[in-house]
């Protein structure tokens, strides 16, 4: 009766999904082909083929590269998604983001270049603040 | 041509006579009976199975628990041999995620032969069917040789499971599981819950300055550095129906 939902969902996950909850910290180059959801600390890189959710206890001083993404938390680092980015009420990124589709939700905070150049998305957030720059 | 090992502690309890027997007569009705070897006190599980499939043993089936499997398996994954299992007696979580009834019924199963290839977890050199678990998790643990994994919270634990709790023991990966608990909320009114961080991942390494216990498939190890592998779909068990992967 008492039982923790969340937690009961979590033990049902696929075995390619991974899953950095409240409680952990990830130092260096996080690399996966599955699903990632991160509700804990990261530092680094993290980077995904498939999507990824940041929740809103999540802090994450890393640049992100996903298929697509979810972000309800803190992200310092630049974002790369080669399809939909979805900003929730909650999130706070302080970097460039490079993306195909957004979506900013009311009250979220956004410090940070927004490229949606379709053959930026192949490119690495940087090199699409450069060009951005080199254009005005 | 099967070979049937069974463990000490079902020939020493009478419990398990008229089961014993029930079992065997089955087997023969199957057309599936064989060499009976049996354990004791100062014989060596390992050499004598090592022996068997040196004769020309394919099936080699335990009579027992976890604990009998445990005491073959590294003969069984080195050779082309089949492992099939007839649960007899307590603690038989194995056979119950492979899908084996108890007792005779387990027959049926081995009569069907539905042959499965499993990965095998490897700790300091050691195999692991099941899980490894730390109870407290303070270590610094670095996966893949890329990133690094530390538990933040005050009280964590690890398990690494490959045939446990849902985990595929066929996809050439196990899973270090680290569950934390964290405190929501300031003072009286704080809730601690336990959150649980899931790694797919194909190698890890743990190290600490002291040593550390580990337990692997419930048997304990201590050191200061462990590395765990895995060993893609090396084991060839009978499995039924009804297992969980």
């Amino acid at each position: 009766m008492f039982k923790d939902k969340k937690q009961t969902v979590m033990s049902h996950t696929s075995s390619n999904q991974t899953i950095i909850a409240q409680g952990v910290r990830v130092e260096g180059d996080f690399r996966s082909q599955g699903d990632v959801v991160i509700d804990g600390e990261v530092a680094g890189s993290v980077e995904t083929q498939s999507s990824l959710h940041v929740g809103e206890t999540a802090k994450i001083h890393a640049d992100v590269k996903a298929a697509n993404a979810v972000i309800a938390g803190e992200v310092q680092g630049n974002i790369f998604v080669q399809e939909t980015l979805e900003l929730m009420s909650t999130s706070d990124v302080k970097g460039d983001i490079v993306t195909s589709t957004i979506s900013v939700a009311a009250g979220a905070q956004l410090n940070g270049h927004i490229s949606m150049d379709q053959s930026a998305v192949s490119s690495r957030p940087k090199t699409t603040k450069q060009d951005e720059e080199e254009q005005a | 041509m099967y070979c049937y090992l069974y463990d000490e502690f079902i020939q020493e309890n009478k419990r398990f006579e008229r089961e014993l027997l029930k079992i065997e007569n089955r087997l023969t009705d199957l057309g599936i009976a064989g060499k009976v070897s049996r354990l004791a006190l100062f014989r060596n599980a390992q050499e004598m199975i090592r022996d068997e499939i040196g004769r020309g043993v394919s099936t080699v089936v335990v009579l027992g628990n976890d604990e009998t499997v445990r005491k073959v398996i590294d003969v069984v994954a080195d050779s082309d041999a089949v492992l099939g299992i007839i649960p007899v007696g307590p603690n038989n979580e194995l056979a119950r995620m492979m899908g084996i009834p108890e007792g005779v019924e387990a027959c049926e199963v081995l009569s069907a032969r539905r042959v499965e290839k499993i990965d095998i977890g490897i700790v300091n050199g050691r195999r692991f069917l099941t899980k490894v678990s730390m109870p407290h998790f303070h270590a610094e643990m670095t996966c893949e040789d890329t990133f690094r994994v530390t538990a933040v919270a005050r009280q964590a634990n690890l398990e690494i499971r490959n045939l446990a709790n849902l985990s595929n023991p066929r996809d050439g990966r196990f899973e270090a599981v680290i569950t934390a608990a964290v405190k929501n909320g300031w003072g009286f009114f704080g809730r601690t819950s336990m959150k649980e961080s899931v790694f797919p991942l194909t190698s890890m390494a743990i190290r600490s300055d002291k040593p550390i216990s580990l337990f692997v498939d419930g048997e304990e190890m201590i050191s200061t550095r462990f590395d765990i592998g895995i060993e893609p779909l090396v084991l060839k068990v009978i499995t039924g129906k009804e297992r969980v992967f």
